[in-house]
């Protein structure tokens, strides 16, 4: 069928010769022109691959830093439980030095706190993570006199071990919050590298294949065609030429059997015999 | 001569505090307490001393359950003891109780200075120190009305009423206040046993004297050391030293001028015992006790003198000092296992042996 | 996240939610802060066992949402149990939220908010 349609109702005549040329010409520049285009596609759809690429090593990046501030947290949190227990000892020692519950007239002399944290900004890969820091307000002493009869000393200590409990605690709160913020970002991120890598890519490459198959197949098509014209030629050619052969042939054997009539031999009846006799033209080719 | 007529009145409640003290945990009680897991075993060891009150608690209790329940036995014998107590010997102690009073009123005090609801505050109170009047005391609205009250519905009011006024409670930190009344207790205690006809030249006085004169130095000297690095000026200071003790007078003089625990000590010196808690911890002053494992920090030291004094009460007949010693004893007691288990609970077995047994 | 940066200037404060010692461990460390005027508020409270836990939500909400000048929450894991959905639910970066342990009630990081993310998040 493709061969039916392949080929061109054209005579194998040099003038259609020409013109089959002409156009395999024609088809090489489309062809070379198209892919050109296709290229430039390609090339298109690979400036949102770079960036994807970027964003790839960019939550690579962030990722390594999350991992590292995920194992910090860990860490931290486990830090956290034995200064917290040391912490809370050392208001067992309180209530052992005191003999009482000191938790109420605390909790109404607070008035002004001392320890205090102050935001701090980092900037990790374009993302600004805050920290905190903590600092001791100067001149502020809500519990001075507790424990003044008893257990002062205690107190003091505790209020230093707390201070320091305290102190990791902030730590602790700054990664948490760095890590809250990144994972934020890491989600938007992780979003777009799903969206390049899961829908925008397999369109593009979806469309790349989709222009190159077209491509292809045109570019099949036109190799068919020429080929089937080239074929055509050849044969129209191999033809011409046989016909020109046998004829010659002809002639010069009708000369040598008989030269007088191949003077008066009319040239219709030449022409019935070439096909008959072009069979066997190779052999004569021969010499 | 005393000995003639003590037991007619005060022979039951003496004998009773005997027994009880029998009761107190010994060493061996307190090598077995430390061998514990959990706060099961504690409870377990403790059966013989408290069984009924700790069969309520349930399972693995809170620390502060525990001393809870232990501080309801002490406190339904002491009552026990006062319901039995006659004359002179439930005067004394009535003067017990007085030093609870003094932290339960301080405890309302701060409450209504910060508009707090008072009724809340009534379980926070010391039993000991609970008496018919303070349930009063809650309706009070403000420091002044407050006042007033404890002048009228206290045994407080003496000590309030020469060196407080209203104002002062007002404006005074809390601790101030609690230190003055201490201190005014402190000296009315001690007068009370050194003048009162039956305890004069009784062995009361000649223990109860020693105790109360070491209890005002103990609180003159944390006083002091307490002070350095808050803003209670050096005359403020000076006048919440009671003004009994063996410090009295030149050791108090120069306890005021002290400006750093050094000046403490060198105040001290004059007194052989205090000396020896000073050399003691020397070098550690500073930050005491918790500084290294086995070192004991000023405040055990005093404990420890405390056990020791209130231990040598019970070698003395007659008297209804024994109730005191038997008290503060039983104090360090419950202090002790609470103590204990605290380190159980929380897995910080390596100063669980930080507590103070003197038998 | 730009927004809540800019904000995270003004918090100076340490807030506390939790039991007695907790509380006063914390306070005595010096984070108790009674701000001025008529309606004094606190930034800490203490929970026993009669507290309502609508009380607890009321405070919560009051620390991390309405109060502006707390830059890390402070709570008893205990008691963040009470109201885990309100702790779930949180997902701020400001004010940080740490989940501490208590003195009867020891640390148990699988039940923190904020590890369940992390755990959630490496799919573990």
């Amino acid at each position: 069928m493709s061969g039916a349609v392949g080929r061109e109702a054209v005579f194998p005549t040099r003038q259609s010769l020409g013109l089959m040329k002409n156009k395999l010409k024609g088809a090489e520049i489309g062809h070379s022109l198209l892919k050109r285009k296709s290229e430039a596609l390609t090339k298109y759809v690979s400036i949102p691959i770079t960036i994807s690429r970027y964003i790839l090593t960019f939550h690579l990046l962030a990722n390594r830093r999350f991992r590292e501030i995920t194992r910090r947290i860990d860490e931290a949190k486990q830090k956290m439980g034995r200064v917290m227990q040391i912490a809370a000892f050392s208001l067992a020692e309180v209530s052992y030095a005191v003999g009482g519950d000191i938790g109420y007239q605390i909790q109404e002399s607070a008035k002004q706190a001392r320890f205090r944290v102050r935001a701090k900004q980092e900037n990790v890969s374009g993302v600004l993570l805050p920290s905190f820091e903590s600092y001791l307000q100067e001149g502020v002493n809500d519990f001075g006199l507790t424990g003044l009869g008893k257990g002062g000393q205690q107190i003091q200590r505790c209020r230093e071990t707390y201070a320091r409990a305290v102190e990791t605690l902030v730590e602790l709160a700054s990664l948490q919050t760095a890590f809250l913020i990144l994972d934020e970002v890491i989600k938007v991120v992780n979003r777009r590298v799903n969206a390049i890598e899961h829908v925008i890519i397999p369109r593009t490459e979806n469309t790349i294949k989709y222009i190159n198959s077209e491509l292809d197949e045109l570019d099949r098509e036109e190799f068919y065609r020429l080929k089937k014209v080239s074929g055509k030629k050849k044969r129209d050619v191999a033809a011409a030429d046989a016909e020109i052969l046998a004829a010659r042939q002809r002639a010069a054997e009708e000369q040598a059997a008989n030269p007088e009539a191949a003077a008066k031999t009319p040239s219709t009846k030449e022409e019935e015999s070439t096909d008959v006799l072009g069979e066997n033209e190779d052999n004569d080719v021969i010499f | 001569m005393e000995g003639l007529f003590f037991n007619v009145n005060g022979g039951y409640v003496e004998g009773i505090v005997r027994g009880y003290r029998n009761s107190l945990l010994s060493g061996q009680n307190y090598s077995n307490l430390t061998q514990c897991e959990t706060i099961d075993d504690v409870k377990l060891q403790l059966a013989p001393s408290y069984g009924d009150f700790l069969a309520s608690l349930p399972p693995n209790p809170s620390t502060s359950d525990l001393a809870g329940r232990m501080m309801d036995k002490l406190v339904s014998e002491f009552k026990y003891l006062t319901a039995q107590a006659t004359g002179s010997s439930a005067e004394f102690l009535e003067y017990m109780k007085y030093g609870y009073m003094i932290d339960n009123v301080a405890l309302l005090i701060t409450g209504t200075l910060h508009g707090r609801e008072l009724k809340p505050l009534l379980e926070r109170c010391h039993p000991l120190g609970w008496f018919e009047t303070l349930p009063a005391l809650i309706s009070a609205t403000n420091i002044e009305e407050l006042y007033n009250i404890v002048l009228i519905e206290t045994p407080l009011a003496a000590y309030f009423k020469d060196s407080l006024s209203h104002q002062d409670l007002d404006e005074l930190n809390i601790e101030i206040v609690r230190n003055t009344l201490y201190k005014n207790y402190l000296e009315d205690f001690y007068n009370f046993i050194t003048t009162h006809p039956d305890f004069r030249g009784s062995p009361t006085q000649d223990v109860m004297a020693e105790i109360l004169q070491f209890e005002a130095d103990r609180r003159s000297i944390n006083i002091t050391l307490n002070s350095f690095g808050t803003d209670l000026s050096k005359s403020e200071r000076a006048n919440l030293y009671p003004q009994i003790g063996k410090l009295y007078p030149e050791g108090n003089y120069m306890l005021g001028k002290a400006e750093d625990p050094e000046g403490v000590a060198l105040a001290c010196s004059a007194v052989a015992d205090y000396k020896a808690f000073f050399d003691n911890v020397q070098g550690g002053l500073g930050g005491m006790g918790g500084g290294s494992p086995d070192g004991k920090s000023l405040e055990d030291l005093f404990y420890q003198k405390e056990m020791e004094l209130s231990k040598l009460i019970f070698t003395r007949q007659f008297t209804p000092a024994v109730v005191y010693g038997w008290m503060k004893l039983k104090e360090q007691e419950i202090r002790n296992v609470t103590w204990i288990s605290e380190c159980i609970a929380q897995n910080q077995k390596e100063r669980i042996g930080n507590f103070i047994s003197v038998f | 996240m730009a927004a809540s940066a800019a904000t995270s200037k003004d918090r100076q404060f340490l807030a506390v939610i939790g039991d007695e010692d907790s509380v006063t461990g914390l306070l005595l460390a010096g984070i108790g802060h009674v701000s001025d005027g008529p309606d004094a508020d606190k930034n800490f409270l203490v929970v026993d066992s009669t507290t309502e836990t609508s009380t607890i939500e009321e405070r919560f909400q009051r620390f991390t949402q309405d109060r502006k000048d707390i830059a890390v929450l402070l709570i008893n894991q205990h008691v963040a149990e009470r109201i885990r959905h309100k702790v779930d639910a949180f997902t701020d970066p400001f004010p940080a939220i740490l989940e501490i342990p208590s003195k009867d009630h020891p640390y148990d990081p699988e039940k923190d908010s904020v590890l369940k993310r992390v755990r959630r998040l490496f799919g573990e």
